[in-house]
């Protein structure tokens, strides 16, 4: 061939290159912010095993299946399994993070207004994964 | 034609984004901690914003092409290709 | 070889042949019904979930193994052996050589797929196409997952054999007067993606006997209880699998670039950078593997590493995009059913890649990571761009593997009705996944946009059911009492072929 120009081309294909650095940069940026934990976080330990979730609070308080949390305050989650992968989601806050055995995962939030989430399990744990959900209740701040 | 793509594409980077970049900083209020999920949503409808708009120009110019170099166009014609059958095959 | 149909031969030639043409007959009718197979397995998956509760399937261990099942089968036992089928047809003939550069070989290669795919199908296992560990450790009950590993050990070795048959056939075999420029862009695809096949697959076949180990309970690669490391298998696994999708979509590219020109009448826009964008595929294809793996633990910086050889992927695939419609430019388009699934395919593959980059934006991954928006995602590039790309090409090859023309009408409501059925489950899921439905769900609760978004999905899954009962009862039809192709110029459209009609009939063996 070679009885064309080939500028078209090189043009196109720098625009998909300026583009994805564009993608990679925001990204970067969201990544980095959403990454930093604030320091005042409240720990909270998930554990994750077939097929429920256990919480416990750094006050020592544990709960199963539903996890009480108060509006207006940073949580940090610290997410370990018992026996098989699974991920700890609360979709509606955007919180997401694989339980692996062995590890301790961590991802925070902070909710804001008082109401009911559901949580889920994400990924693939056997038999029950299906229904291997559980409820978040962000209640009014205390004080 | 395929200049004007070139050019909807640099539009697009040099003008719709900052200007929806603009609009979403607007919405962020200073707040105690950040919301995860204004970082995390905005971030998606502006990727989808531009995956949605360079989307149009490639579906569109597909469409286009389609349309306008059919054989039962009326102003189709034969490719210089097809006199000499140079077009692929074996050499 | 071609017009079995006319010269009818005795099946055991055939089966115990080593010709090329023969053997790639043979992936060519495996595939074929390992498609159907795994396509009624989704329609059995689809049909639970069009409602919340437990419907058609008994119980949540039916539905797991159903999907575990699907998933192997469709990349396994069609995708692979329909690009093998096609490989084996066209690449002796487009290097001008008289076969394969080692036939036996070839012929092993195809025969050890059968007891793979069996070994599969009667074990049935449960734990996912991908097989995580602990799960697949200390949860995956009995023969079934064994089973799974040994026949994806067997179609692996298989892969790697074919891959090297590919490579040396290729490089080794050429007619000596051709160059490697003068290659056409399909032998081009099977010589790229043969090539990740070599450098990827034996990663998967150590991480499995590793895993195998693990189930006898004999080491700990992966079992945390033994001071394993879950994660480990992972990396393992997407390093094979992650360019694996390249393996997949790579000879479905090369497809395209035979029939577009073709119907197109014009040759390709630029073969230099249809090559290039090939090898830059292959290259950064080994660079993006954990992008599967954000959720799992992983710092900042391996995610911005990842995310950034992610990106790298997407000029190479632009620039096959660009190819594409630089040649049907100005040329004189002839709408015969191949071109239609090709055209079909490059719009797809256009949805695909614009999701694979909101994938791979990493903040993103909390919203999309293991929800129905990957499986939408996954699907639009194996069922909209290559197995597009694929039937098309079998629709394209049809006249000369049987002598007969296939019916145009049907061909084209095939078509039509598999790509408005794309369309409807494959966005809807992607719709699912923002509404976070996670997937691999037996029953989902009742949340009025999921049991729409799950219908919808369904109806659409119906209507591609629909148009593949079209297919198979054209492709038999047709092979039978279709009207006879001129064999020189099937699809009137004037030129030289690339069609192997002239390949020596092998009746010695």
């Amino acid at each position: 061939m070679g009885h064309h120009s080939n500028w078209p081309e090189w043009l196109y294909v720098g625009v998909i290159i300026a583009l994805m650095v564009w993608v990679g940069a925001e990204a970067w940026n969201v990544e980095r912010l959403v990454e930093h934990v604030p320091a005042d976080a409240e720990v909270i330990i998930v554990t994750a095993q077939q097929w429920f979730w256990s919480f416990e609070h750094e006050d020592g308080t544990k709960e199963i299946g539903t996890l009480h949390v108060e509006a207006g305050k940073a949580y940090k989650f610290e997410i370990i399994s018992k026996d098989v992968n699974h991920s700890f989601n609360i979709h509606d806050y955007v919180v997401l993070m694989d339980a692996v055995p062995g590890r301790v995962n961590t991802v925070w939030f902070a909710p804001d207004k008082a109401g009911e989430h559901d949580i889920q399990c994400r990924e693939y744990c056997g038999l029950l994964h299906y229904n291997m959900r559980g409820k978040l209740i962000v209640e009014e701040p205390s004080r | 034609m395929r200049n004007l793509l070139g050019l909807f594409l640099v539009l697009a980077i040099l003008v719709v984004i900052p200007s929806v970049d603009h609009v979403f900083a607007q919405a962020d209020e200073p707040a105690k901690y950040i919301d995860r999920r204004v970082l995390i949503w905005n971030l998606f409808f502006k990727l989808m914003t531009v995956a949605f708009t360079v989307g149009a120009v490639v579906s569109g110019t597909l469409i286009w092409i389609v349309w306008r170099f059919r054989e039962t166009h009326p102003q189709a014609k034969p490719t210089e290709y097809e006199k000499s059958d140079t077009w692929g095959g074996p050499a | 070889m071609t017009l079995e149909l006319q010269k009818p031969r005795p099946i055991w030639q055939i089966m115990f042949s080593t010709h090329h043409t023969d053997i790639g007959l043979l992936y060519l009718i495996l595939s074929i019904a390992f498609l159907f197979l795994g396509g009624v397995l989704a329609l059995i998956i689809r049909a639970e979930l069009f409602f919340p509760g437990p419907q058609i399937i008994a119980d949540s261990m039916t539905f797991n193994r159903i999907f575990t099942v699907h998933g192997t089968t469709l990349i396994f036992l069609f995708i692979l052996p329909s690009a093998s089928a096609v490989g084996n047809y066209f690449v002796p003939i487009m290097i001008r050589y008289k076969d394969m550069a080692y036939p036996k070989l070839n012929a092993i290669a195809f025969w050890m797929i059968p007891p793979g795919g069996a070994l599969v199908w009667l074990g049935f296992a449960d734990f996912t196409w991908y097989a995580t560990p602990p799960y697949s450790i200390i949860s995956a009950p009995g023969p079934a997952a064994d089973m799974w590993i040994f026949g994806l050990k067997i179609l692996g070795i298989s892969s790697v054999l074919g891959a090297i048959n590919f490579i040396v056939t290729i490089m080794k075999c050429k007619h000596p007067d051709m160059s490697m420029g003068q290659i056409p862009l399909l032998a081009w695809s099977f010589l790229v993606s043969s090539m990740i096949i070599v450098v990827a697959i034996p990663t998967f076949a150590a991480a499995l006997l590793m895993l195998l180990t693990d189930r006898l309970g004999v080491s700990g690669f992966f079992n945390p209880a033994m001071g394993g490391d879950p994660i480990a298998y992972q990396h393992l696994f997407w390093f094979t699998f992650h360019p694996e999708v390249y393996v997949l979509v790579i000879p479905a590219i090369g497809m395209m670039y035979e029939i577009i020109p073709r119907f197109s009448r014009k040759p390709i826009f630029s073969k230099s950078s249809g090559i290039f964008a090939f090898v830059l595929l292959a290259v950064v294809s080994f660079s993006s593997w954990a992008h599967h793996m954000y959720a799992s633990g992983m710092s900042f910086t391996e995610k911005t590493v990842f995310m950034v050889g992610t990106l790298a992927a997407v000029p190479a695939s632009g620039m096959h995009v660009f190819n594409f419609i630089a040649t049907m430019w100005n040329g004189r388009i002839k709408f015969l059913t191949p071109m239609m699934w090709s055209i079909g395919g490059i719009a797809l593959f256009f949805s695909a890649g614009a999701g694979g980059v909101a994938n791979a934006a990493m903040p993103l991954d909390f919203t999309t990571h293991d929800t129905y928006w990957v499986v939408g995602h996954f699907h639009l590039f194996v069922m909209g761009t290559i197995a597009f790309g694929t039937i098309g090409f079998i629709y394209y090859m049809f006249p000369y593997v049987t002598g007969r023309m296939y019916n145009e009408t049907m061909g084209k409501v095939h078509f039509i009705l598999s790509f408005i059925g794309a369309i409807l489950v494959f966005f809807t899921q992607h719709m699912l996944g923002l509404l976070g439905m996670p997937r691999r769900i037996f029953d989902y609760p009742e949340i009025p946009s999921w049991i729409i978004g799950n219908q919808i999905a369904s109806v659409g899954a119906m209507i591609i059911g629909v148009s593949m009962v079209i297919f198979l009862y054209n492709l038999i039809y047709s092979s039978a009492k279709g009207k006879p192709a001129d064999i020189h110029d099937p699809f009137g459209l004037g030129g030289t072929y690339y069609y192997p009609f002239e390949a020596k009939t092998p009746h010695h063996n």
